[in-house]
C-alpha cells in the first residue's frame, strides 16, 4: 500500500484502466488482448508490461490459444483482482469523503 | 463516485492523486460498460419505437374490421420488415459488443439451441392450431408466450433477474392479449412490448452510470 492506503499495483493509470475494464465483464469472463488494446487505446508494448505486473500479482490470468497460425491471448480478472479493485474503490471513497 | 480532472496529466508522468484516480475509475467503468453492453439503451429504445410503430400500424388497420379478418396484405411487409430489421440490428450490435469476449457474456450453443427451438415450437403450435381451424389472426400475441418462457428460463439459469422479469413480462403480455380480442391484442402487443423495451433501456442506462 502507498501512503494513502491505495494498492500500488492498481494505483497507476494504465493498470487501473485494465482492471476496471475487465471488472465490467461478468465474473470469470475474459477479453482478448486485441479487444482490450482497442478499448484502452494503448500500444501493445505498454499493455504487455502492465498485464505482466498484474498477472505476477495474481490479479489477472492469461490464456494463450492457437488457431492455425494465429495466436490469441485472453485476459481474465481473477477473484483476487476483483477483490483488490473493490478494496481500492472503497479506499478511494474513504479518502474522498464518501463522494 | 463522480469526479472530473486531468488524468492525462497522470498518464504523462504527473501526480496521480485520489481525485484523478476516482475520475479515471468512473470514466473507464462507464466506457467499458457502454462498449461491452450487448443490448445498449439506444438500441432498446429504437426497438421500442419500431415495435410501437409496426404493431400500431397493424392495430390501426384491423381495429375497424367487423368481422375481424386480420392484418391486410399491406400490413404484412411492415411486420416482416420490422422483424428483419430488428433481428439484423440486434445481431450486429451484439456481435460488435462481444467481439473478443469469452465466457458467459456470450450465449452458449445450448442456449442458442433453446431459443431457436422455442420459436420452432411456436411455429409448430401455430400450424397445429391452424389445422384445427384456429388461425393466427385470432390470437396474435400468443406467439410471444413460448419464446418469453424460454427467455425467462435461460435468464433464470444465468441468475439475471432483470432479464427474467422481461421474459415474464412478455409471457404476461401474450396472455393478456388473448383476453383483449383479436384487434385489441395488437394494441396490447404494441404498447406492452414498447413499455418492456423502454423499461429495459432505462435499467441498462442506470447500470451504466451507477
Amino acid at each position: 500500500m502507498n501512503g494513502d492506503g491505495l494498492d500500488p499495483l492498481i494505483h497507476v493509470p494504465t493498470r487501473l484502466k485494465i482492471v476496471v475494464t475487465l471488472a465490467a465483464l461478468p465474473d470469470g469472463d475474459g477479453l482478448s488482448f486485441t479487444r482490450l488494446q482497442d478499448l484502452l487505446e494503448l500500444t501493445p508494448g505498454n499493455l504487455i508490461i502492465a498485464l505482466r505486473k498484474l498477472e505476477e500479482a495474481g490479479y489477472l490470468s492469461s490464456e494463450k490459444t492457437r488457431n492455425g497460425s494465429a495466436q490469441k491471448t485472453t485476459v481474465t480478472l481473477t477473484r483476487q483482482g476483483r477483490a483488490a479493485l473493490g478494496a481500492y474503490t472503497q479506499t478511494l471513497r474513504d479518502l474522498l469523503g464518501g463522494l | 463516485m463522480s469526479h472530473t480532472s486531468g488524468t492525462a496529466a497522470a498518464d504523462n508522468g504527473g501526480t496521480f492523486g485520489p481525485e484523478q484516480a476516482a475520475a479515471l475509475l468512473d470514466q473507464t467503468t462507464q466506457r467499458a460498460r457502454r462498449k461491452l453492453q450487448p443490448s445498449p439503451p439506444w438500441l432498446l429504445a429504437t426497438r421500442a419505437v419500431m415495435v410501437l410503430a409496426a404493431l400500431g400500424v397493424i392495430w390501426l388497420s384491423v381495429r375497424g374490421q367487423h368481422p375481424y379478418k386480420g392484418p391486410t396484405a399491406a400490413d404484412i411487409p411492415v411486420l416482416i420488415g420490422f422483424v428483419v430489421v430488428n433481428f439484423a440490428a440486434t445481431v450486429a450490435v451484439r456481435a460488435r459488443a462481444v467481439a473478443g469476449v469469452s465466457g458467459r457474456t456470450r450465449f452458449s450453443q445450448g442456449e442458442i439451441a433453446v431459443l431457436v427451438a422455442s420459436f420452432a415450437v411456436t411455429v409448430v403450435a401455430m400450424a397445429v392450431l391452424a389445422a384445427d381451424g384456429v388461425g393466427l389472426a385470432t390470437y396474435p400475441t400468443s406467439v410471444l408466450v413460448i419464446p418469453g418462457l424460454a427467455w425467462a428460463a435461460l435468464m433464470a439459469a444465468r441468475r439475471n433477474r432483470l432479464e427474467v422479469a422481461i421474459g415474464i413480462a412478455i409471457v404476461v403480455m401474450g396472455i393478456l392479449g388473448a383476453f383483449a380480442g383479436p384487434a385489441g391484442a395488437w394494441a396490447v402487443a404494441a404498447v406492452g412490448l414498447c413499455a418492456v423495451l423502454l423499461g429495459n433501456a432505462v435499467a441498462v442506462a442506470r447500470h451504466q452510470h451507477a
